[in-house]
């Protein structure tokens, strides 16, 4: 029995202690991010190259699954509106659900499993080649160098391709529509214009901001944690992405939370 | 140079010059070149990131340097295509960007294994002179006979 609370009490700690370290590892990278001595043209070129890898070259992809499920959602939500007769609701779960909820949940998900993936493995290299230690060496200051260059493309790319991805959604939701509903173009931006609410872009637009931080900082934290084996990458990856699952829906949850109180508040 | 009669010995003086030492340009496989960088970039980071020079700035000084060499065809190459001896030249290029560096050519047969002497380090070495403050090589002691007829020895 007591070796059986010592286990609890142990994964308690453990817990504990490694969420303490992900927060304070990611309060000492968001204070980086306002340092303008941090910035300098090496920084930069990471920067617009990570940006290219993780926001540019995913575009194709991206469209098309911004297009199949913009249809499917809108397809289905129009057609169950339709036969439990609340279509007047179509703008609101429109705005409410696809834009600020699947938009930044989708997107997310397609950049971790593209690019959060491929940094977590990326840094787990790094450390087994002994390429963080060169910059060590060389005095490199590796949050500078490595990781914020790496996270300010999270967080912008999750922000504009979540924003694209509502665009795509509800410019296919236009055509759809026209075809199935027969809405006019100016009843069905009408709808949206009327259900649209500038605090829940606003949480969103946050939302987005926060979980691209996230899915960039937790695969490179575990990634850091490869030792000089190489079999400690697989498992530095697997366990970084688990964790930016996790972290997914931490903060989907909180958002809800967070948007229902201040909801009540306003 | 500085030769030593075991790893343990070597090792530990190195990792004192590493922690109290300024300015040193470290030539070593325990320091390897970035792969996701070309030898362009390896090369350029460090006047980039310490003395903010401009991109174009640190590859126009970049490729003057590889020009001594003649390696400026592999600008564009990254580290694991480089061969033992480009890669060597490489790391010494990247080691004399640091600012009036001490350059330390740590094992350079570790580097380059099938080097029968060190003709070729002190050529390299000698291509660079004027850029580095001072050249210190670390190695074994039973490598003293592959640097006959180089710099004074130091035991």
């Amino acid at each position: 029995m007591n070796t059986f609370a010592e286990n609890i009490g142990k994964t308690a700690i453990h817990s504990v202690r490694s969420l303490q370290d992900n927060l304070s590892f990611a309060y000492r990278i968001f204070s980086r991010i306002f340092t303008p001595q941090a910035y300098n043209s090496a920084v930069r070129m990471v920067l617009i190259n990570q940006i290219y890898f993780t926001a540019v070259q995913i575009l194709p992809l991206f469209f098309t699954v911004a297009v199949c499920l913009g249809i499917v959602f809108i397809g289905v939500i129009g057609k169950y509106l339709m036969s439990i007769g609340l279509f007047s609701f179509f703008g609101h779960l429109l705005m409410g659900f696809v834009v600020t909820e699947i938009a930044p949940f989708v997107t997310v998900l397609l950049i971790a499993l593209r690019s959060g993936s491929a940094i977590n493995a990326e840094i787990a290299v790094m450390k087994v080649n002994k390429e963080l230690q060169t910059l060590a060496i060389f005095g490199i200051d590796m949050i500078n160098y490595l990781f914020l260059p790496r996270i300010i493309c999270g967080i912008v790319s999750v922000v504009l391709l979540s924003c694209l991805f509502s665009i795509i959604v509800l410019a296919s939701g236009l055509i759809y529509s026209g075809f199935f509903f027969e809405m006019t173009v100016s009843d069905y931006i009408t709808v949206l214009m009327e259900s649209g609410n500038f605090f829940d872009l606003l949480v969103m637009l946050v939302k987005c901001a926060v979980l691209g931080f996230f899915i960039v900082m937790i695969p490179i934290r575990y990634g850091m944690r490869a030792t000089d084996e190489l079999t400690s990458i697989p498992v530095a990856v697997l366990n970084g992405m688990v964790n930016v699952f996790i972290a997914i829906v931490i903060i989907e949850v909180l958002s809800l939370i967070v948007m229902s109180l201040l909801t009540r508040l306003v | 140079m500085r030769l030593f009669p075991s790893e343990e010995a070597l090792e530990k003086e190195l990792q004192e010059l590493l922690a109290h030492g300024h300015h040193l340009g470290l030539v070593s496989l325990e320091a390897p070149l970035i792969s996701n960088l070309s030898v362009l970039e390896n090369i350029s980071l460090l006047r980039q990131y310490h003395q903010r020079l401009s991109r174009r700035q640190a590859e126009d000084l970049t490729r003057e340097y590889l020009r001594i060499f003649q390696m400026e065809d592999l600008a564009g190459k990254r580290n694991p295509v480089l061969d033992e001896n480009q890669r060597f030249c490489v790391m010494v290029l990247r080691a004399v960007m640091v600012d009036n560096p001490v350059l330390v050519l740590d094992r350079p047969f570790k580097i380059m294994p099938d080097l029968a002497d060190a003709r070729f380090i002190y050529d390299v070495v000698g291509k660079v002179e004027g850029r580095y403050r001072e050249c210190l090589i670390f190695d074994y002691l039973w490598n003293e006979g592959r640097y006959a007829g180089g710099f004074s020895h130091e035991a």
